[in-house]
């Protein structure tokens, strides 16, 4: 069992996939990493030598950020913006699309499920 | 996309102007400008801009923060006044 980047314990898939299951890591950084190491493609998690899983955690302390330092730049990102007062700090703290798409319709993604609108009839 | 770097940043010439008069005043004056498109550069720092968002000047006193940004991001140019029927309306403008 490997435990990479904290909580992270991808099993017995191949660890070009294991590594995606890491926040801040998808198929790029994933083959990135596994280049930087020199494992083969067809390598899984549960055939790694204890030497290989240390130097893949090393790899991404040193290059990559990653789970909880991500998040945390991201919020710090968001927080900067909104404390800003400028149009996109106030699209984040409304909870409305920050990148100009129409709200009229759609935007749903941003503004939640659909909430009834007092008053109006249902047609017949 | 992101504007080329060699173009330098784009701000309306005579902002620079302006700034550097408001600089040598020792009065804070407020800076009217319609030019909602320019970039803040380093050196507007410190000073109060009046940002016109079609209606009126909207103050904006400039921090380090804000550079890199455009004026226009700091006066919204519309007012929502809530849906009709939904109650909690804001008081107008």
């Amino acid at each position: 069992m490997a435990r990479i980047a904290g909580v992270n314990i991808p099993t017995n898939k191949r660890v070009l996939i294991a590594l995606q299951y890491i926040h801040g890591i998808g198929q790029q950084k994933a083959a990135e990493i596994c280049k930087k190491v020199g494992l083969a493609d067809e390598r899984r998690v549960n055939q790694l030598s204890d030497d290989e899983v240390l130097r893949i955690r090393e790899t991404i302390d040193r290059d990559y950020t990653v789970e909880g330092d991500l998040r945390r730049d991201v919020a710090m990102n968001i927080k900067r913006l909104m404390d800003l007062g400028c149009y996109r700090g106030l699209r984040h703290r409304k909870g409305l699309p920050v990148r100009g798409q129409r709200t009229h319709t759609n935007a749903r993604t941003r503004k939640g499920p659909a909430k009834p609108i007092a008053g109006k009839k249902k047609a017949a | 996309m992101a504007r080329s770097v060699w173009k330098g940043p784009m701000v309306d010439g005579y902002l620079l102007d302006k700034a550097d008069k408001a600089r040598a005043s020792t009065r804070n004056e407020v800076i009217r400008t319609w030019s909602r498109r320019s970039t803040i550069l380093p050196q507007f720092v410190g000073l109060v801009f009046g940002v016109y968002n079609g209606h009126k000047f909207i103050p904006v006193s400039v921090t380090e923060e804000m550079v890199g940004h455009k004026f226009g991001e700091f006066s919204p140019t519309r007012v929502f006044q809530g849906h009709s029927g939904s109650g909690d309306k804001k008081a107008s403008r």
